[in-house]
């Protein structure tokens, strides 16, 4: 007898073989056998017309903080995620001494776009080793968490404000490489860097003052455990992103591990680019080097108000400098100032093709209720007045509480993101999920994959985009016994219906803490998801109390 | 394939710990101008030289270079049509 049986269900098992009718009969939290096991489960779960697939793998957010408060990172488990890799970029939540806990949080706040009163209100600062972060988190988790070292973190810790000046000396790259063994011992998945972030005085993170010593250093440690390293590369700069895939190469070559980058965009106008980033990467694997580039399946959308910084304003000196230092009521005696307003409306002239476009997308007053969901290159018409100047006064009539879409800003041509999706070095990636929460939704990109590419426009197959999100990612990133519908492994699984399955309408909810908002969205299609052989979330009535989630590859014992 | 037959990328370097335009100009461009070097290091490698400066009084006050960055000593080469 199983503890469970789900039924009937079309069996995707992660591998890109062809889907089969089957049972999978799950026994203490492993898949124990496939088949025809009908009437054998202590519990069934009915997949007739569903498909059965392996949880999907989310190697890229940022859900070091919300794991503090949400052991589900509400709502991705909803969509079907089982694990998460939280650290990317440089930046995690340890290991981590008290006195830069300021710091960290600025950079996670003008970096990733996370608010400050949710770090004060959400976060009990009670860790400070990598161990004590991953014991906090494991108390109430109902979703694995695969957690990156954030290589920032390892300079602040062993440097101080040096992190932040100049290149370390031997002694301290000793003591990072020390520190950085330490995490991987306890659980950590990786180390991640960053070469183009900021701070948040707007100048580099502690990670992009490393030399290729240190970098080598590192890598070596991560070689010890055989563990991946992650980076952020100059995206916006195909030869810049080259010359990191070389670099990845040699470290990937010379440490025999695993190297990833993110993100990967591509767009009308650099389709070209991306062949040639994309040939030097087949180069390399040509070479035995493992360089794995991560593509989000999403069009980038932002969305904004003025209330909080937007990095949609970071090439707009005037604009991002009175959001990101200047108070609520700075902001909006400089969009009073008649001469402030004008400098603005100045700088702002060279994008004069975004800002017509733009959607006002939400506003508090009744009197602006009408203009909801027009552009503002509609509502510029209507007042007799630019789209600049309407966005400025929309947001004053509202106290700032205007909020406006940039919809399709790229990453949107159908045909070329389909090309990378399938290329068989790109894997899933670059959600950010818990991250910039009040500029777009970082929830639902496996369901656009699924609902979009798969079935609307069928640039992808079904059997390929779940390897995509589950056994391909699983095995890059050296997560044991997950990605696959397999006798064995853990029963880590998605029960999804094809038909329906999609990413969702992006909402704003107010469920982070400090009173803070956040965009979301609803799975869709999604009916079932187990972690560890767990029923985590079902369709219709929500989380389960289950919190079978771990921590992976988990602590080296012995 | 051995690293001899990678295709032809644009040739750059990873600069030293205090490096600085001129450091890399006098060291890879010695027959040229410094003067003429350094503009033209810089309009290779808008990416560096396009970044806020360092703010004064620290110890990179004037020098954008990072050790972490990639510093081309070229112009685009002839393949590269669009930009990423």
């Amino acid at each position: 007898m199983f503890d469970l049986v789900i039924e009937n269900g079309l069996v995707v098992d992660g591998s890109g073989r062809p889907g089969y009718r089957a049972d999978v009969g799950i026994t203490r939290g492993r898949i124990e056998k496939i088949g025809r096991l009908s009437g054998q489960g202590r519990e069934t779960l009915d997949a007739s017309g569903k498909v059965v697939s392996p949880g999907f793998i989310d190697p890229h957010t940022h859900f070091d903080a919300q794991l503090l408060w949400d052991g589900y990172a509400k709502p991705a488990l909803a969509h079907g995620i089982t694990t998460i890799v939280p650290g990317n970029c440089s930046l995690s939540l340890a290991p981590l001494k008290a006195q830069h806990r300021n710091k960290l949080v600025g950079m996670f706040n003008q970096i990733e776009e996370m608010p400050l009163k949710a770090f004060a209100e959400g976060v009990e600062w009670n860790w400070i080793h990598f161990d004590e972060y991953l014991e906090r988190i494991g108390e109430g988790l109902a979703l694995n968490v695969a957690p990156l070292v954030g290589h920032s973190l390892l300079r602040l810790w062993v440097m101080d404000d040096a992190a932040m000046q100049r290149v370390a000396t031997d002694e301290e790259i000793t003591a990072m490489q020390e520190l950085l063994r330490r995490c991987l011992q306890a659980g950590a998945v990786g180390l991640s860097t960053s070469f183009v972030d900021m701070d948040e005085t707007l100048q580099p993170v502690p990670s992009r003052y490393a030399d290729m010593r240190e970098f080598d250093a590192l890598a070596s440690v991560l070689g010890e455990f055989a563990r991946i390293f992650q980076i952020v590369p100059e995206f916006y700069d195909a030869d810049v992103t080259i010359a990191r895939v070389d670099q990845l190469a040699e470290i990937s070559l010379k440490h025999g591990i695993a190297t990833t980058f993110s993100p990967l965009f591509v767009n009308n106008d650099n389709v070209k680019s991306i062949e040639r980033v994309m040939r030097r990467v087949d180069e390399q694997f040509a070479r035995g080097a493992r360089v794995w580039p991560q593509v989000q399946t999403r069009p980038i959308d932002i969305s904004f108000s003025f209330a909080v910084p937007s990095l949609l304003f970071i090439r707009l000196p005037s604009w991002y400098h009175v959001m990101r230092f200047g108070s609520h009521e700075e902001i909006l005696a400089a969009f009073k100032d008649e001469e402030r307003r004008q400098a603005f409306v100045a700088e702002a002239a060279p994008l004069s093709g975004l800002w017509p476009q733009l959607v006002l997308r939400q506003v508090d007053s009744a009197a602006n209720q009408t203009l909801v969901g027009k552009t503002l290159g509609e509502i510029a018409r209507l007042r007799n007045t630019t789209p600049v100047e309407a966005m400025i006064d929309l947001s004053i009539e509202e106290n700032l509480g205007a909020h406006f879409l940039a919809a399709d800003m790229g990453h949107n041509d159908d045909d070329a993101v389909s090309a990378l999706l399938n290329h068989p070095r790109v894997h899933v990636g670059a959600s950010d999920g818990g991250a910039h929460i009040l500029s777009f939704s970082t929830y639902g990109d496996t369901g656009y994959l699924l609902g979009h590419f798969v079935r609307e426009t069928q640039q992808v197959g079904l059997e390929a985009a779940v390897k995509k999100i589950t056994s391909d990612t699983a095995s890059i990133w050296g997560i044991p016994e997950r990605g696959q519908i397999e006798a064995g492994f853990v029963a880590d699984i998605t029960v999804f219906d094809p038909q329906k399955i999609g990413r969702g309408q992006e909402y704003s909810v107010a469920d982070v803490p400090g009173d803070g908002c956040r965009y979301v969205r609803d799975a869709i299609g999604i009916e079932a998801v187990l972690v560890g052989g767990a029923l985590t979330w079902i369709a219709g009535s929500g989380y389960t109390p289950a919190t079978a989630g771990m921590v992976l590859p988990g602590a080296i014992t012995g | 394939m051995a690293a001899e037959d990678l295709s032809v990328v644009r040739r750059s370097l990873v600069p030293q710990a205090h490096d600085t335009w001129e450091s890399i100009a006098q060291a890879m461009f010695a027959q040229v101008d410094l003067e003429s070097a350094v503009s033209q290091l810089q309009s290779w490698n808008l990416h560096v030289f396009m970044r806020p400066a360092p703010p004064a009084g620290s110890p990179r006050a004037g020098n954008p270079i990072l050790p972490s960055d990639i510093i081309f000593l070229e112009p685009p080469l002839a393949d590269a049509a669009d930009t990423l």
